[in-house]
C-alpha cells in the first residue's frame, strides 16, 4: 500500500507500506505482529502528492500534484536502501492545475496523463518518449482518465463530458460521447470497472460521480441513454472536488463505493438500478474517520476522506484515507448476515 | 551489541575523557558466548574498572541487563553501576530466573551463579528520577521517566558542558499502567535512541485491544479456555487491567487466573513503586488499588483441569518451561481453546515453533503433541515508533542523533527524515563501529566588574547598531578563564606596565599668539557634536585636554604665521587621538576666537 502527503508547504512523505499479514493474500505463517503496517521504504516530496501510480514492469513510481501538470518520477528502493529516490520530472508544457494519471499493466511502462483535454498524452516512462498526444483543442479541465483497454482511452472532463481516444489511429481526434442527462454546474470524476482479469473493460458500466452527489451508470456500448442516474444522500455538495472518488468492487458483482463528501465512505449495491432522479440508500456507511480519532475536542473541522480503494482479493475489504492522516482498513457484513 | 541488531544492548560512550557503558544486555537468540556483548572492544588487556567510570542500566529487560553479572563478576568490574530503584529491585529476580532455566534446565556451564548475581547487585547505586548524581567531580548523570516497563529510565550523562542522552527502550504514548516518556529541553550534544519499531506504523491501540478482547470473548463464549503466556513483569499488568475492565463492563462470569510465583511478587512491586505508574493509577489508588483485581484470582495447578471456560495468565512468556508450558500441554488438543502470545519468542522455544505454524511438537520423552487449539499473536510491546522518536527529538533538541537497535537497511529513510526535519546529523553504527561526534563546547569566561564598568563608562554608550570593541586581557589560571583590564592583569602577574604615547604635529595657519590659537582650538572642539560627551578642558597652563589627550600649541620655529599643535595620546586612546588629529588637520574654521 502506498500513501503520500498532500500538504502545500512541502515536507510530504511517500511511504510504501507492507500491510499486516492478515491483510495479505499470501498466508504467511510466522512471527509477525498481527496488526501493524511496516514502512518498507519512504521518500520525500516537496510538492503535494495528489495522484500516485506504480509504473507496470518497472520499479518506478509516478506522482503528480499542484502547481502544474508535470509528473515526478521516483525509483522505489534498491536492495540496500529503503529510500524512494526522486529521479526526474516529465513536463508537459504549462498545464494547470495538476495531472491525472493512469496506467495499464498490459501496456508496460506507459503512463497516460494530463490536466486538461488538450494536454493529454501517453509517455513511455523509461525513454520519456511521447507515444500519443490527444488531438483536441478543448481546454476543459479533466476529472479523470483511464485506459479502457489496450487501444482505447477514456477521458472524463470536469464538466462531465466523456471522450474516447483510439490509440491505433494516431492522432485521431477524440470522439465525444454524448451524455445528455448529466446535471450541469458540478464537478465530475469517473470510475472504470475492471472486472476479473480477461473480461472486457466494458463489462461493467462506467461510473460518473459529481460534486453534488449525482451518480450515473453508463453502458459505453450504448451511450444514448444512461443505465441509471441516482442521487447519493450527502450532507452538502463537496468543495473538495479533488477528493471525489468512485469505484467498483473488483470481487463483488455489483458493489460500488463513493467518497469525498465528508468523513464517510458509502458502499452501494447497484443491482437492479435503473431510471433517474431517485435517491439511493447505501448498503453500508463507514464513518470511522469522522468518529473518534481525537478531532472532536480540538476545534478542527472533521476530517474528510481523501480517497478509497478496494482490496484486490478480499471481497468486502476497503482501504480509505482521510485529511487527518489516518488510514483505515475495514470491511462490513451485509445486512441479514450474522455479525 | 544493539548496533543494527536487536538484543544484547551495550553501548560505550567516551565523553570529555570519561568512559561510560550504557546497558549490558544479553542476546536471547544465542546459546553460546555470542549471547554476551564482546567486552574486548573496550580494552584488550587493561582492567575494565580502570577504564570505565561507570555503568548505567536503563531497565530490567534481559536484553539490557542480562549480561551484567557475567560482566561484573566473570569478566571483572568493580566500579559503580547505576539504575533506578525499581530496576534494582527487579533485575536480580529476572536474572536468577533466567539463570535457573539456563543452568538447571539446560545444563549449561559457562554462566553466572546465584552468588554472582548477589555480588553484582552490591555494586549497584540506585537513583531517583530527575536527581543529579555526581559520579565524580566532573561526571554527572540524571534519570528521566521512559515509560516502557516499570522503572525504565532514559539517562543524561554530562561532563562540563557536553552531554549525551541515552534512551534505553522508551514509549511516547501512555498506556493503562505506565505513563509516557518525558524529557526536558536539555539540548544534549548527542541523543542515542532505540529504533526497533522505527519502521512500524502501529495500529491504533483501541483497535488492537478490541481485537484482543474479541478473541478472548469469543473463545470464552464457546466454552473454551484461553492461555496467555506472559513474563511476570511488563505487559501482563497491562492486559490484566484491560481484561478486568472488560469483564466488569460486560458482566462476564468466566474466571480469570494469574499464575502464582513470580507474578505475586510482580504485583507487589507495582504497589511498592506506585509513583512509577501512570497518573490515573496513582489517582485511583486511594480509592482502589488498580492491581487488586476483582475478577482475577490466583491460579492453582489443579484449576487447569476444571471444565468450562477460563482465562489464564501464566509464566514464562515463550512457553519454554514452567507452568505456562504445562497448561499448554493440557489444553493444546482441544480446538475450542486458544493461546495468545503477547510478545517476541526466541528461536527454539515452543512459543516460536507454534507461531511459525508448527502443529506437531516433539516434547520430552519423544512424545508428540498435536496442537489443535487456536494460536494467535498480539503484539502489545511498548516501544516508540517513528512518530514517537520524532517526538522525543523534538522534546530534547539534541545536536546529533544516533540510532541503535534497528535494522540497518530499514533506517536510511528515518535517518533522512530526522536530518531534514531537525537539521541535525544522524548516525547508525554497526556493532563494533565507532562513531565520532564533534561538539562545540562553550567555554565560560568571567569578566571582572571593574573592566565592565570601565568600558561602559568611556566614550559613547554601547549601541545595538554599532558594536563597540572592548579591550581586556584573558587570564587562564587554576582551570578558570577571566577577562580583566590590562592594568589588573599586570598587577596580578607582577609585570610592569609600559606606556606607549603617540604625538602628532598639526600645522595651523594662524598669525596670532599661541594662547589665541589655543582658544580657537578649544572653542572648535567644544563645538563638536561628536565630542559633546567627552570632557574637553582648557587648562591654566595653556594646554587643552580631551579626556586624557593633550593638545598644546607652539609657534613654528621659522614661520611666525604658523602654529604647531602637538597632539599627544596614549595607546589606549588611539581612536580618539586619530580622530582629533584628523579633525585638526582639516583646519580651524575662520572666526572662532
Amino acid at each position: 500500500v502506498c500513501v503520500a502527503g498532500y500538504g502545500h508547504s512541502g515536507g510530504n512523505e511517500i511511504l510504501q507500506l507492507i500491510p499486516p499479514p492478515s491483510l495479505q493474500v499470501k498466508e504467511t505463517q510466522g512471527l509477525c505482529p498481527e496488526r501493524d503496517f511496516k514502512v518498507e521504504c519512504g521518500g520525500f516530496s516537496t510538492r503535494p502528492v495528489y495522484s500516485l501510480k506504480y509504473v507496470p514492469d518497472t520499479s518506478l513510481l509516478v506522482t503528480s500534484g499542484p502547481p502544474d501538470s508535470s509528473l515526478q518520477l521516483w525509483q522505489v528502493s534498491a536492495e540496500d536502501s529503503d529510500v524512494i529516490k526522486p529521479l526526474s520530472a516529465i513536463t508537459t508544457g504549462n498545464g494547470q492545475p495538476w495531472a491525472k494519471i493512469a496506467t495499464l499493466s498490459t501496456r508496460g511502462p506507459w503512463v497516460l496523463h494530463g490536466s486538461r483535454v488538450d494536454n493529454v498524452r501517453i509517455t513511455e516512462v523509461e525513454s520519456r518518449k511521447n507515444i500519443y498526444t490527444a488531438a483536441s483543442r478543448s481546454s476543459e479541465e479533466l476529472g479523470g482518465l483511464a485506459f479502457l483497454d489496450h487501444d482505447t482511452l477514456l477521458l472524463c472532463s470536469a464538466e462531465g463530458r466523456l471522450l474516447l481516444g483510439d490509440l491505433r489511429v494516431p492522432p485521431s481526434p477524440l470522439e465525444v460521447v454524448s451524455v445528455p442527462w448529466v446535471p450541469s454546474g458540478q464537478r465530475w470524476c469517473m470510475g472504470v470497472g475492471h472486472g476479473p482479469p480477461g473480461s472486457a473493460s466494458t463489462s461493467r458500466p462506467l461510473l460518473c460521480l459529481s460534486s453534488g452527489g449525482h451518480l450515473t451508470l453508463t453502458d459505453l456500448r450504448k451511450t444514448s441513454e444512461a443505465l441509471a442516474v441516482v442521487k447519493c444522500k450527502v450532507p452538502s455538495p463537496t468543495s473538495h472536488g479533488d477528493f471525489l472518488c468512485v469505484s467498483w468492487a473488483p470481487a463483488l458483482e455489483s458493489c460500488l463505493a463513493v467518497s469525498g463528501f465528508d468523513g464517510a465512505v458509502r458502499v452501494y449495491d447497484a443491482r437492479g438500478w435503473q431510471g433517474s432522479g431517485w435517491e439511493a440508500e447505501p448498503t453500508f456507511l463507514h464513518r470511522g474517520h469522522a468518529v473518534g480519532g481525537g478531532w472532536e475536542g480540538s476545534g478542527d473541522p472533521p476530517p474528510s476522506v481523501t480517497t478509497h480503494t478496494w482490496h484486490p482479493q478480499k471481497a468486502r475489504t476497503l482501504l480509505s484515507a482521510a485529511s487527518d492522516g489516518s488510514l483505515h482498513v475495514w470491511d462490513w457484513v451485509p445486512p441479514g448476515e450474522d455479525c | 551489541g544493539a548496533g543494527q541488531d536487536v538484543g544484547r544492548s551495550c553501548i560505550l560512550v567516551s565523553i570529555a575523557g570519561k568512559n561510560v557503558m550504557l546497558d549490558c544486555g544479553m542476546h536471547m537468540g544465542y546459546n553460546d558466548d555470542r549471547r554476551f556483548p564482546d567486552f574486548s572492544y573496550i580494552t584488550q588487556n587493561g582492567r575494565l574498572t580502570d577504564f570505565l567510570d561507570c555503568v548505567i542500566i536503563s531497565h530490567f529487560h534481559l536484553d539490557h541487563c542480562g549480561a551484567l553479572p557475567y560482566f561484573s563478576e566473570m569478566v571483572g568490574y568493580d566500579g559503580p553501576i547505576y539504575m533506578t530503584h525499581p530496576t534494582k529491585a527487579i533485575c536480580p529476580i529476572l536474572l536468577e530466573d533466567y539463570r535457573k532455566i539456563t543452568v538447571d534446565k539446560k545444563g549449561e556451564t559457562n554462566f553466572f551463579t546465584s552468588q554472582m548475581i548477589k555480588d553484582c547487585m552490591k555494586k549497584v547505586v540506585a537513583v531517583h528520577l530527575h536527581q543529579t548524581v555526581q559520579v565524580d567531580e566532573e561526571l554527572e548523570i540524571k534519570a528521566y521517566y521512559a515509560g516502557h516497563v516499570l522503572g525504565a529510565a532514559m539517562f543524561q550523562i554530562k561532563v562540563g558542558c557536553e552531554s549525551v542522552v541515552y534512551t534505553g527502550d522508551y514509549n511516547m504514548t501512555p498506556d493503562r499502567h505506565l505513563g509516557a516518556a518525558w524529557i526536558d529541553k536539555c539540548r544534549p550534544d548527542l541523543l542515542i535512541s532505540e529504533s526497533t519499531y522505527a519502521t512500524t506504523i502501529r495500529d491504533s491501540k483501541r483497535c488492537r485491544e478490541r481485537d484482543f478482547l474479541k478473541k478472548v470473548h469469543e473463545t470464552v463464549e464457546r466454552g473454551g479456555k484461553v492461555l496467555i503466556p506472559v513474563f511476570a513483569l511488563g505487559r501482563a499488568q497491562e492486559l490484566c487491567i484491560l481484561l478486568e475492565t472488560f469483564w466488569e463492563r460486560m458482566n462476564l462470569k468466566a474466571p480469570i487466573y494469574f499464575s502464582t510465583g513470580l507474578t505475586e511478587k510482580a504485583n507487589h512491586y507495582y504497589k511498592l513503586f506506585i509513583t512509577w505508574t501512570n497518573q490515573k493509577i496513582r489517582k485511583t489508588f486511594v480509592q482502589r488499588n488498580m492491581f487488586e483485581f476483582k475478577h482475577i484470582k490466583a491460579f492453582d495447578r489443579a484449576f487447569a483441569d476444571n471444565p468450562g471456560p477460563m482465562v489464564v495468565f501464566a509464566t514464562p512468556g515463550m512457553l519454554h518451561a514452567g507452568q505456562s508450558l504445562q497448561i499448554f500441554r493440557k489444553w493444546a488438543g482441544n480446538e475450542k481453546n486458544m493461546v495468545i502470545m503477547p510478545g517476541y519468542c526466541v528461536q527454539g522455544t515452543v512459543g516460536h515453533k507454534i507461531l511459525s505454524g508448527q502443529r506437531k511438537l516433539e516434547m520430552e520423552g519423544r512424545q508428540i503433541l498435536e496442537v489443535k487449539m487456536q494460536v494467535e499473536y498480539m503484539s502489545f510491546s511498548a516501544h516508540a515508533d517513528a512518530k514517537g522518536i520524532m517526538q522525543l527529538i523534538r522534546q530534547a533538541e539534541p545536536r546529533n542523533v544516533l540510532l541503535v537497535h534497528g535494522e540497518a537497511k530499514k533506517m536510511e529513510f528515518l535517518k533522512q527524515k530526522i536530518e531534514q526535519e531537525f537539521r541535525v546529523s544522524c548516525y547508525m553504527p554497526a556493532n563494533g563501529e565507532t562513531t565520532t561526534v564533534f561538539t562545540n563546547p562553550c567555554i565560560p569566561v568571567d569578566i571582572s566588574l571593574g573592566l565592565l564598568k570601565r568600558e561602559t563608562a568611556i566614550g559613547p554608550l554601547p549601541d545595538a547598531k554599532k558594536p563597540k570593541l572592548m579591550h581586556g586581557t584573558l587570564l587562564m589560571k587554576d582551570n578558570s578563564f577571566r577577562l580583566v583590564s590590562p592594568e589588573q592583569a599586570l598587577k596580578e602577574l607582577g609585570l610592569a606596565e609600559h606606556q606607549l604615547r603617540f604625538t602628532c604635529r598639526v600645522h595651523i595657519q594662524d598669525p596670532r599668539k599661541e594662547h589665541e590659537t589655543v582658544l580657537r582650538v578649544y572653542n572648535h572642539l567644544k563645538g563638536q557634536v561628536v565630542l559633546k560627551d567627552y570632557s574637553v578642558q582648557h587648562l591654566p597652563d595653556g594646554s587643552i585636554t580631551v579626556e586624557s589627550i593633550l593638545i598644546q600649541a607652539t609657534a613654528h620655529s621659522e614661520d611666525q604665521g604658523t602654529k604647531v599643535l602637538l597632539v599627544s595620546w596614549t595607546y589606549q586612546d588611539e581612536e580618539l587621538g586619530s580622530y582629533l588629529t584628523a579633525l585638526l588637520k582639516k583646519g580651524l574654521p575662520a572666526g572662532t576666537s
